[in-house]
């Protein structure tokens, strides 16, 4: 299928709904996400951004609707899934090497494969000279990036990621979500990423979808066509963010 | 480097404090003995315990088995209960810490069984196995497999949700997630049941030998305690005390190998 962008359609949600008992969270969302696109998904506070998450990347059943790679339906054993979560989510007795080859090794890549993509990745994200290290031996951002590079080396279908950059500073944020960008330019992966952070949503995806509040829905969809890397001060991203906001103004 | 690893140095003081305790423990018991506050037939000091301990080496009576001998045969039986009950206790906690199956089949029977003391079970062992080895290994076992099931279990539900999830969204079955993320994450509690269990095994020995046996340093402790020489009780106790504390020593030094990420 071809969008009217004229890229191809790699993720389609249709008529996603789920329930828990009487609430309604999620209420028939639609949309589509094209191969290779960075899709930023924001929303209010508690308006069901993880169990969105969770439909999606298959952790819990949906109540209506459903997720569709490649026009079948969305199944972590056979699609490449990755899911980087708001918590850094490394194993301690592995070191980074270890923790970042795990996605691939339940993927079950052959060795060789393995090793030459681990290698590559970890000089991608710079952690070649830690990759020796356990995890509470580097550093909280070091941590998120281990997560990041795991969810990108198994050359995902889809690369969810929860607020990923949410408990670090301001500096690491810029420095990682340039990282991000990197990332997803060199390996072209189809990324959704969700963050309350108008100005981060901005910053790095292609097209922002603005949730609405519970019963959740899609409320609007922004464009952002500006070229990467993006100024913060240039007088289109401001634009775009203030329309953001005022989407989004009841928060 | 960059990454270099910082040596932090023990002081002085705390190398010397623990030599300075041992000594005065001790010197004090070999000072209240000698000088008569507590009578010598009721305490044997600890100069007349180093005294029977240099005799036992070699000098097999009055008890019938030189001190190594006891040793050996306690040290067979511990270890053979020991290994028994980790290699059944271990399996069966962390199982049943993730499969709710293996948890509805066995939770019942074993929480039946806890609570009953080990050595109540000696009447039943001298039935079945006689005074000899396996009796005691059986005791033993029963005593070591409790620590090793609640440590694994526990363990295993400490795992953190979000390792689970994130196994999950790669597509690792159940199976995997078991073996690589709630096992590695449960070794902790693990060592820690391994000495516990040890803990329990050790003490459990010496009451299976005070009660059936006629060797082993439980033996040897109620031998003395029949002829009226404390410090034969005293040698059978502190051997079983150096004898646990040397094994504790090699386990830690295992676990902090093994653990190296998880705790440093």
């Amino acid at each position: 299928m071809v969008v009217d962008s004229g890229r191809t359609t790699k993720i389609e949600v249709k008529d996603l709904t789920k329930r828990f008992g009487n609430l309604v969270v999620l209420d028939k969302i639609n949309f589509h996400v094209a191969e290779g696109e960075f899709l930023a998904i924001v929303g209010p506070t508690g308006c069901g951004k993880t169990t969105f998450l969770n439909c999606l990347s298959k952790l819990i059943p949906t109540s209506g609707g459903d997720i569709f790679i490649d026009g079948d339906v969305a199944n972590p054993r056979k699609h490449n899934i990755s899911f980087v979560f708001q918590e850094p989510t490394c194993m301690p007795w592995r070191t980074v090497r270890q923790n970042v080859a795990y996605g691939m090794e339940v993927k079950k890549f052959p060795r060789e494969k393995l090793n030459q993509k681990l290698e590559s990745i970890l000089k991608l994200v710079g952690l070649t000279d830690t990759a020796d290290l356990y995890p509470n031996q580097v550093s909280a951002s070091m941590m998120q990036r281990i997560a990041v590079a795991r969810a990108f080396a198994v050359n995902p279908d889809l690369l969810l990621m929860d607020e990923p950059y949410g408990q670090l500073d301001v500096k690491l944020r810029f420095y990682l979500e340039d990282e991000l960008i990197k990332l997803w330019k060199t390996l072209k992966s189809t990324v959704i990423f969700v963050t309350h952070n108008i100005e981060e949503a901005v910053y790095v995806a292609e097209r922002i979808l603005v949730l609405s509040n519970k019963p959740t829905g899609i409320k609007a969809e922004v464009q952002v066509d500006l070229p990467h890397p993006r100024s913060m001060i240039d007088p289109e991203f401001v634009t775009i963010r203030k329309q953001v906001t005022e989407l989004i103004r009841w928060w | 480097m960059a990454y270099e690893e910082v040596k932090v140095q023990t002081p002085l003081y705390l190398k010397i404090l623990p030599v300075l305790s041992i000594c005065a423990f001790f010197g004090s018991w070999e000072f209240i003995v000698k000088t008569g506050i507590v009578p010598s037939t009721m305490l044997a000091a600890p100069s007349e315990v180093i005294k029977l301990f240099i005799v036992k080496l070699t000098d097999p009576n009055p008890d019938g088995a030189v001190l190594s001998q006891h040793a050996w045969i306690s040290l067979k039986e511990a270890g053979i209960g020991y290994l028994l009950s980790l290699l059944v206790g271990l399996p069966l906690g962390l199982t049943m810490g993730w499969f709710t199956t293996v948890r509805g089949l066995f939770r019942p029977v074993f929480e039946l069984i806890r609570p009953i003391p080990p050595i109540a079970w000696i009447p039943l062992c001298i039935f079945w196995f006689g005074i000899g080895l396996w009796g005691k290994v059986f005791i033993i076992w029963i005593a070591g497999i409790v620590p090793c099931v609640i440590n694994a279990w526990v363990g295993v539900g400490m795992t953190n949700p979000t390792l689970i999830q994130m196994a999950r969204t790669y597509g690792a079955s159940d199976w995997q997630i078991f073996t690589k993320i709630c096992v590695p994450s449960a070794l902790p509690m693990v060592f820690g049941a391994l000495q516990i269990a040890l803990a329990y095994c050790w003490t459990n020995l010496v009451g299976a030998e005070l009660l059936a046996a006629d060797q082993g340093l439980g033996f040897l402790i109620s031998m003395g305690r029949r002829l009226a020489l404390p410090q034969m009780v005293v040698l059978g106790m502190v051997t079983v005390g150096i004898g646990g504390a040397v094994i504790g020593v090699l386990i830690d030094a295992v676990e902090k190998r093994l653990l190296a990420g998880i705790r440093r």
